[in-house]
């Protein structure tokens, strides 16, 4: 008996120990970077050519009623809820588009990839996404193109021979600079931050951490990098890890980033159940409507998004303006509805403006 | 099959003394319990923050939901049977309880009313097994679905805010002990106790042991069974309110795979999945025994790459030590 | 064994796959096409790869709750052999195979050297395999496979798509082990009564040991299938995909006490999964409604057979 106990002892110490060499990581990609100029100066775009694919012989669609799928990454959460609101929108005001959201139940991508690939079968005209992953998206949106479907991205990219345009919520280096900016205002520029995230492999997630590093250690180099903490699309856990962030650092810890919509409110949550509100800022992405009593009690300054209704919105245009043939490749903008005009980017890309920053006098206007 | 995990520890009881008979009977829960301590001594002499009195809370509360959904797990598994719908139930009613909170009905309608739900759904789960003989697992498989399927469709994947203060019980402290960690004790021990010392509790332990002879000394097995289903619907109720009162605003999607982070916590705390045997101790300290892996991989900096892959290792060690236990002392036999 | 009962499960399965295809088909013209037919074939072939091998598994008592985490495991291995060992490609295919067949065994060596119940050495290594598939990967993608490789998964052999071929070669390879030799016998053998075998001097524990390491062999096959399907890698690939292939093989009749199943039965359960995932997207369900439905057939489909089982037994 004392044996057996020691040995399952020696195998739990043995693996804990093991595990101890630390490295270095933060949650980043390893894309190359282009952190934004310190002061805000506008980074020279240069002017790319269309890079984007182009459905084979597509009939002419001007004018007529087009039947629209959205497939976004999951159904079930507040954000694709938002965008699909959005969606629902545009098709009402355009008329002559019947637009429906139908998203696997969990971001899984090849539930996502069979879904889009029933709706080629069903014989949609076009085809709005959010893809789960870049590359596993591409063959299918790829079969879509071949059979005349109209394809357009939004949120998260596929590779962009793949779709015919990507409306960009915000370019990630912007994204990035908002938030360490943000950061830096509320702990100062020797604060030190952790970050929760959802998991390291969420092609946006990676992205902006990839960003952020780069501009942070370009205009905020006094600013220290805890560590990153995964957490799924889990609240409950998302929460425990913000938790044991604070537990861990203590008066060390500064600020922590969420870097989804699950993860900032839970973060706040735990600061605020904590009684650190005001020790430890809170910064990240999220939808207005789950972070309103955290703001409201000052707990939680800033919330970095753009409006993912807009987003949907802008997307269901730019589908729309394809089929009519108003949006062709080498055009530089396209109008949409009542954002106006929005600037086409990197090629195929459809920028829909710079990230918003929620706070105490805005967030009341929001509903979503 | 089933036979042979009939619980033997009335056999051994005779002439050993009190450690022996201890670690007779409760040998898996003293794994999870010793494992649970290695941890904080080695990550205590790491970094003494983890024992800071927040951080104890974290770990102890924090997974309280899943404990308290694994005593009912643990109990269906002691019938021999199992529930992988668990996780999609508990949106469900997590959902049903911020739904009757944003509208207007009184607190606590919304607080009990998912655990009538959670009975009620399990008690038709319960007679699909009992009466109509359908395995557990094909009727929880096309449970999970309905359930899932039925979630989105309803709820359009709408959020639910602005929930009433008085509702969010789990955020409370009673006597400074926080609200889940209360439930999580009570509710352990009171079952704990209940399935020891009474008829009705013994009786899953028999069904579970050996369904034939649960039958001949008359124990009403098909009833019995419904029963366990709806009371571990009940706890699902329960671990739904936890789970929907710990933040401000509810989801209605649940952790990916919490149906399996609570089998496992069921399995993994000594309750044999052949039904028959173990304890809902053991289903709670194996979820303390989760929430501490977790706590302190953190705090000892492992690679957030290679968490989860330690976790897994841990698991396994547990498992592998628990099965050296039974069978060194044994020999082989199964 | 009842193989009276046995084959009525599957001709009620049969028939009530028809009806549902009849309906379907009635429901939109684009659902009985060869062309939307074949390419269902192609999305299902991983699950059934997997769903395959888990009816032995099954139909011993067991089961197998890491092949999706193996799945995971191996997709990533492929890549990072291929990319960061810089093994050619076809050696990177098979040495990532070994490891998930390795990965089999060693559930099989937990199962029957330490008697840990199959369910939870699974859960165990279900923890583990998705771990260590994190880890190694650390959160990169592999891309940019030559094209070659994306024929498997991709492309088609003789008008047919080419892993629907490995799938129903697969297919009528375990149907006459399982049905046709004494190794299946010997599985149905231990399923029924695993103390009562070995008494009778069969092999138990190389048998069980040989399935989990084909149930890991399995999934590994479908994981290149799956990585030249989606050309990337991923550590959450197959994340699920155990449920599916379990829902396959007992709507399939596989008792899940054992000694009872049959590679037809899973295959016509397969089917009749897709059908209505595609049929009733095609009619315009949506994906919630659809996963709803098939939850409820699985358990009418049991509930149902086991009347007749009943009745025609008494």
């Amino acid at each position: 008996m004392g044996r057996t106990l020691v040995s399952a002892l020696l195998v739990l110490s043995l693996s804990t120990s093991l595990s101890q060499a630390q490295s270095t990581w933060t949650g980043g990609d390893d894309l190359p970077t282009s952190p934004l100029a310190c002061d805000g100066t506008p980074a020279e775009a240069a002017a790319q050519p269309y890079d984007g694919g182009e459905p084979k012989n597509a009939p002419d669609r001007k004018g007529k009623e087009i039947t629209v799928v959205d497939v976004p990454k999951l159904v079930g959460i507040g954000y694709f809820n938002a965008t699909s609101k959005g969606i629902a929108e545009a098709a009402e005001a355009i008329g002559n588009m019947d637009a429906k959201t139908d998203g696997p139940s969990r971001a899984n991508i090849d539930d996502q990839i069979t879904l889009i690939d029933n709706y080629i079968t069903s014989g949609v005209d076009g085809i709005l996404f959010a893809a789960n992953d870049p590359v596993a998206i591409s063959p299918v949106l790829k079969k879509a193109l071949d059979q005349g479907i109209l394809v357009v991205g939004y949120d998260a990219n596929s590779q962009p021979d793949a779709r015919q345009w990507f409306v960009n919520q915000a370019e990630f280096n912007g994204i990035a600079k908002t938030m360490i900016d943000s950061m830096a205002a509320e702990i100062g520029e020797d604060g030190s931050f952790a970050i929760v995230t959802s998991t390291f492999s969420t092609p946006n997630q990676a992205r902006w951490i990839a960003e952020m590093e780069a501009y942070q250690a370009k205009c905020h180099p006094n600013m220290e990098w805890l560590e990153t903490v995964e957490a799924q699309e889990d609240n409950i856990l998302s929460f425990n890890q913000a938790n044991t962030l604070i537990n861990k650092y203590g008066d060390d810890l500064d600020g922590i980033f969420g870097m989804t919509s699950v993860a900032t409110p839970a973060a706040a949550d735990a600061v605020t159940q904590a009684g650190e509100c005001g020790n430890v800022a809170v910064v990240g992405l999220a939808t207005p409507n789950a972070m309103k009593p955290y703001v409201a009690a000052e707990c939680v300054k800033s919330v970095v998004l753009w409006n993912p209704v807009d987003l949907g919105y802008a997307a269901a245009h730019v589908l729309r303006a394809a089929a009519d043939g108003d949006l062709k490749p080498g055009d530089t903008s396209v109008e949409a509805g009542r954002l106006g005009e929005l600037q086409v980017i990197n090629g195929s890309e459809i920028l829909l403006g710079a990230p918003f920053v929620f706070t105490k006098d805005n967030i009341g206007n929001f509903d979503f | 099959m089933m036979s042979e995990a009939v619980a033997q520890p009335a056999r051994r009881l005779r002439r050993q003394n009190f450690a022996q008979r201890l670690f007779a009977e409760y040998g898996q829960e003293l794994v999870v319990l010793a494992a649970i301590a290695v941890l904080f001594v080695v990550v205590t002499l790491v970094n003494p923050r983890f024992v800071n009195p927040n951080n104890l809370v974290t770990i102890f509360s924090g997974n309280a939901y899943i404990a308290v959904a694994a005593i009912g797990m643990a109990m269906v598994i002691m019938t021999g049977n199992i529930d992988v719908s668990v996780g999609a139930l508990i949106g469900v009613l997590a959902t049903i309880a911020g739904t009757l909170a944003v509208s207007g009905y009184p607190i606590w309608v919304a607080l009990v009313a998912p655990m009538f739900v959670g009975m009620a759904i399990n008690a038709v789960i319960g007679v699909l097994v009992a009466y109509a003989r359908i395995p557990a697992i094909v009727v929880t498989l096309g449970a999970l679905s309905i359930l899932r399927g039925g979630l989105i469709s309803v709820t359009g994947g709408t959020w639910i805010t602005d929930l009433p203060p008085d509702f969010l019980i789990a955020q409370k402290r009673f006597l400074s002990v926080p609200v889940p960690l209360l439930f999580m004790i009570v509710l352990t021990v009171l079952a704990f106790l209940w399935m020891r010392y009474t008829a009705f509790g013994r009786s899953i332990y028999a069904i579970g042991g050996n369904r034939e002879a649960a039958v001949a000394t008359g124990i009403p097995v098909e009833r019995r069974l419904v029963t366990v289903f709806a009371i571990h619907g009940a706890f699902a109720g329960i671990a739904a309110i936890l789970f929907a009162t710990q933040l401000q605003v509810i989801q209605s999607t649940v952790p990916p795979n919490l149906e399996l982070t609570i089998i496992t916590a069921t399995v993994i705390g000594g309750v044999s999945i052949l039904g028959g045997s173990g304890t809902v101790i053991g289903s709670t300290l194996a979820t303390i025994l989760f929430a501490t892996i977790g706590s302190a991989l953190i705090f000892v900096n492992v690679s957030a790459y290679w968490l989860r892959a330690v976790i897994g290792l841990l698991i396994l060690a547990t498992v592998l030590a628990d099965m050296w236990r039974r069978h060194g002392r044994n020999g082989a036999a199964a | 064994m009842n193989y009276r009962a046995l084959l009525r499960h599957e001709t009620f399965l049969a028939v009530l796959l028809a009806i549902v295809l009849v309906v379907l088909a009635w429901q939109s013209d684009r659902f009985f096409t060869v062309a939307n037919l074949l390419n269902q074939g192609r999305l299902m072939t991983e699950i059934g790869l997997i769903a395959i091998a888990m009816t032995f598994v099954i139909a011993t008592g067991g089961i197998d709750l890491s092949v999706g985490s193996i799945l995971g495991l191996v997709a990533i291995l492929l890549g990072v052999f291929w990319q960061n060992v810089g093994l050619p490609l076809p050696l990177a295919i098979v040495a990532a195979i070994a490891a998930g067949t390795l990965a089999g065994l060693f559930n099989g060596l937990i199962i029957t050297r330490f008697k840990v119940p199959p369910l939870i050495a699974t859960l165990a290594t279900l923890a583990l395999y998705r771990g260590l598939a994190e880890g190694i990967s650390q959160a990169r993608s592999v891309r940019g496979y030559p094209e070659w490789f994306y024929v498997l998964g991709q492309g088609e052999v003789l008008g047919i798509p080419t892993q629907l071929w490995i799938l129903l070669i697969g297919a009528l390879i375990a149907s006459i082990i399982l049905a046709y030799t004494r190794w299946g016998r010997t599985v149905y053998a231990i399923g029924s009564n695993e103390v009562a075998s070995r008494f009778s001097g069969l092999q138990v524990e190389k048998t069980k040991i040989a399935l989990y390491m084909a149930s890991g062999f399995a999934a590994s096959v479908a994981a290149v299938i799956f990585v030249s399907r989606v050309s990337t890698t991923r550590s959450d690939m197959g994340t699920g995909i155990e449920l599916d292939a379990i829902t396959a093989v007992v709507l399939g009749g596989t008792s899940i006490f054992g000694g009872r199943g049959t590679v037809l039965g899973t295959f016509i359960g397969l089917c009749l999964i897709q059908a209505l995932k595609n049929g009733l997207s095609l009619a315009g369900v949506k994906g919630d409604g659809t996963i709803m439905l098939i939850g409820a057939v699985l358990i009418l489909a049991i509930l149902i057979s086991n009347v007749f089982e009943r009745s025609g037994s008494r």
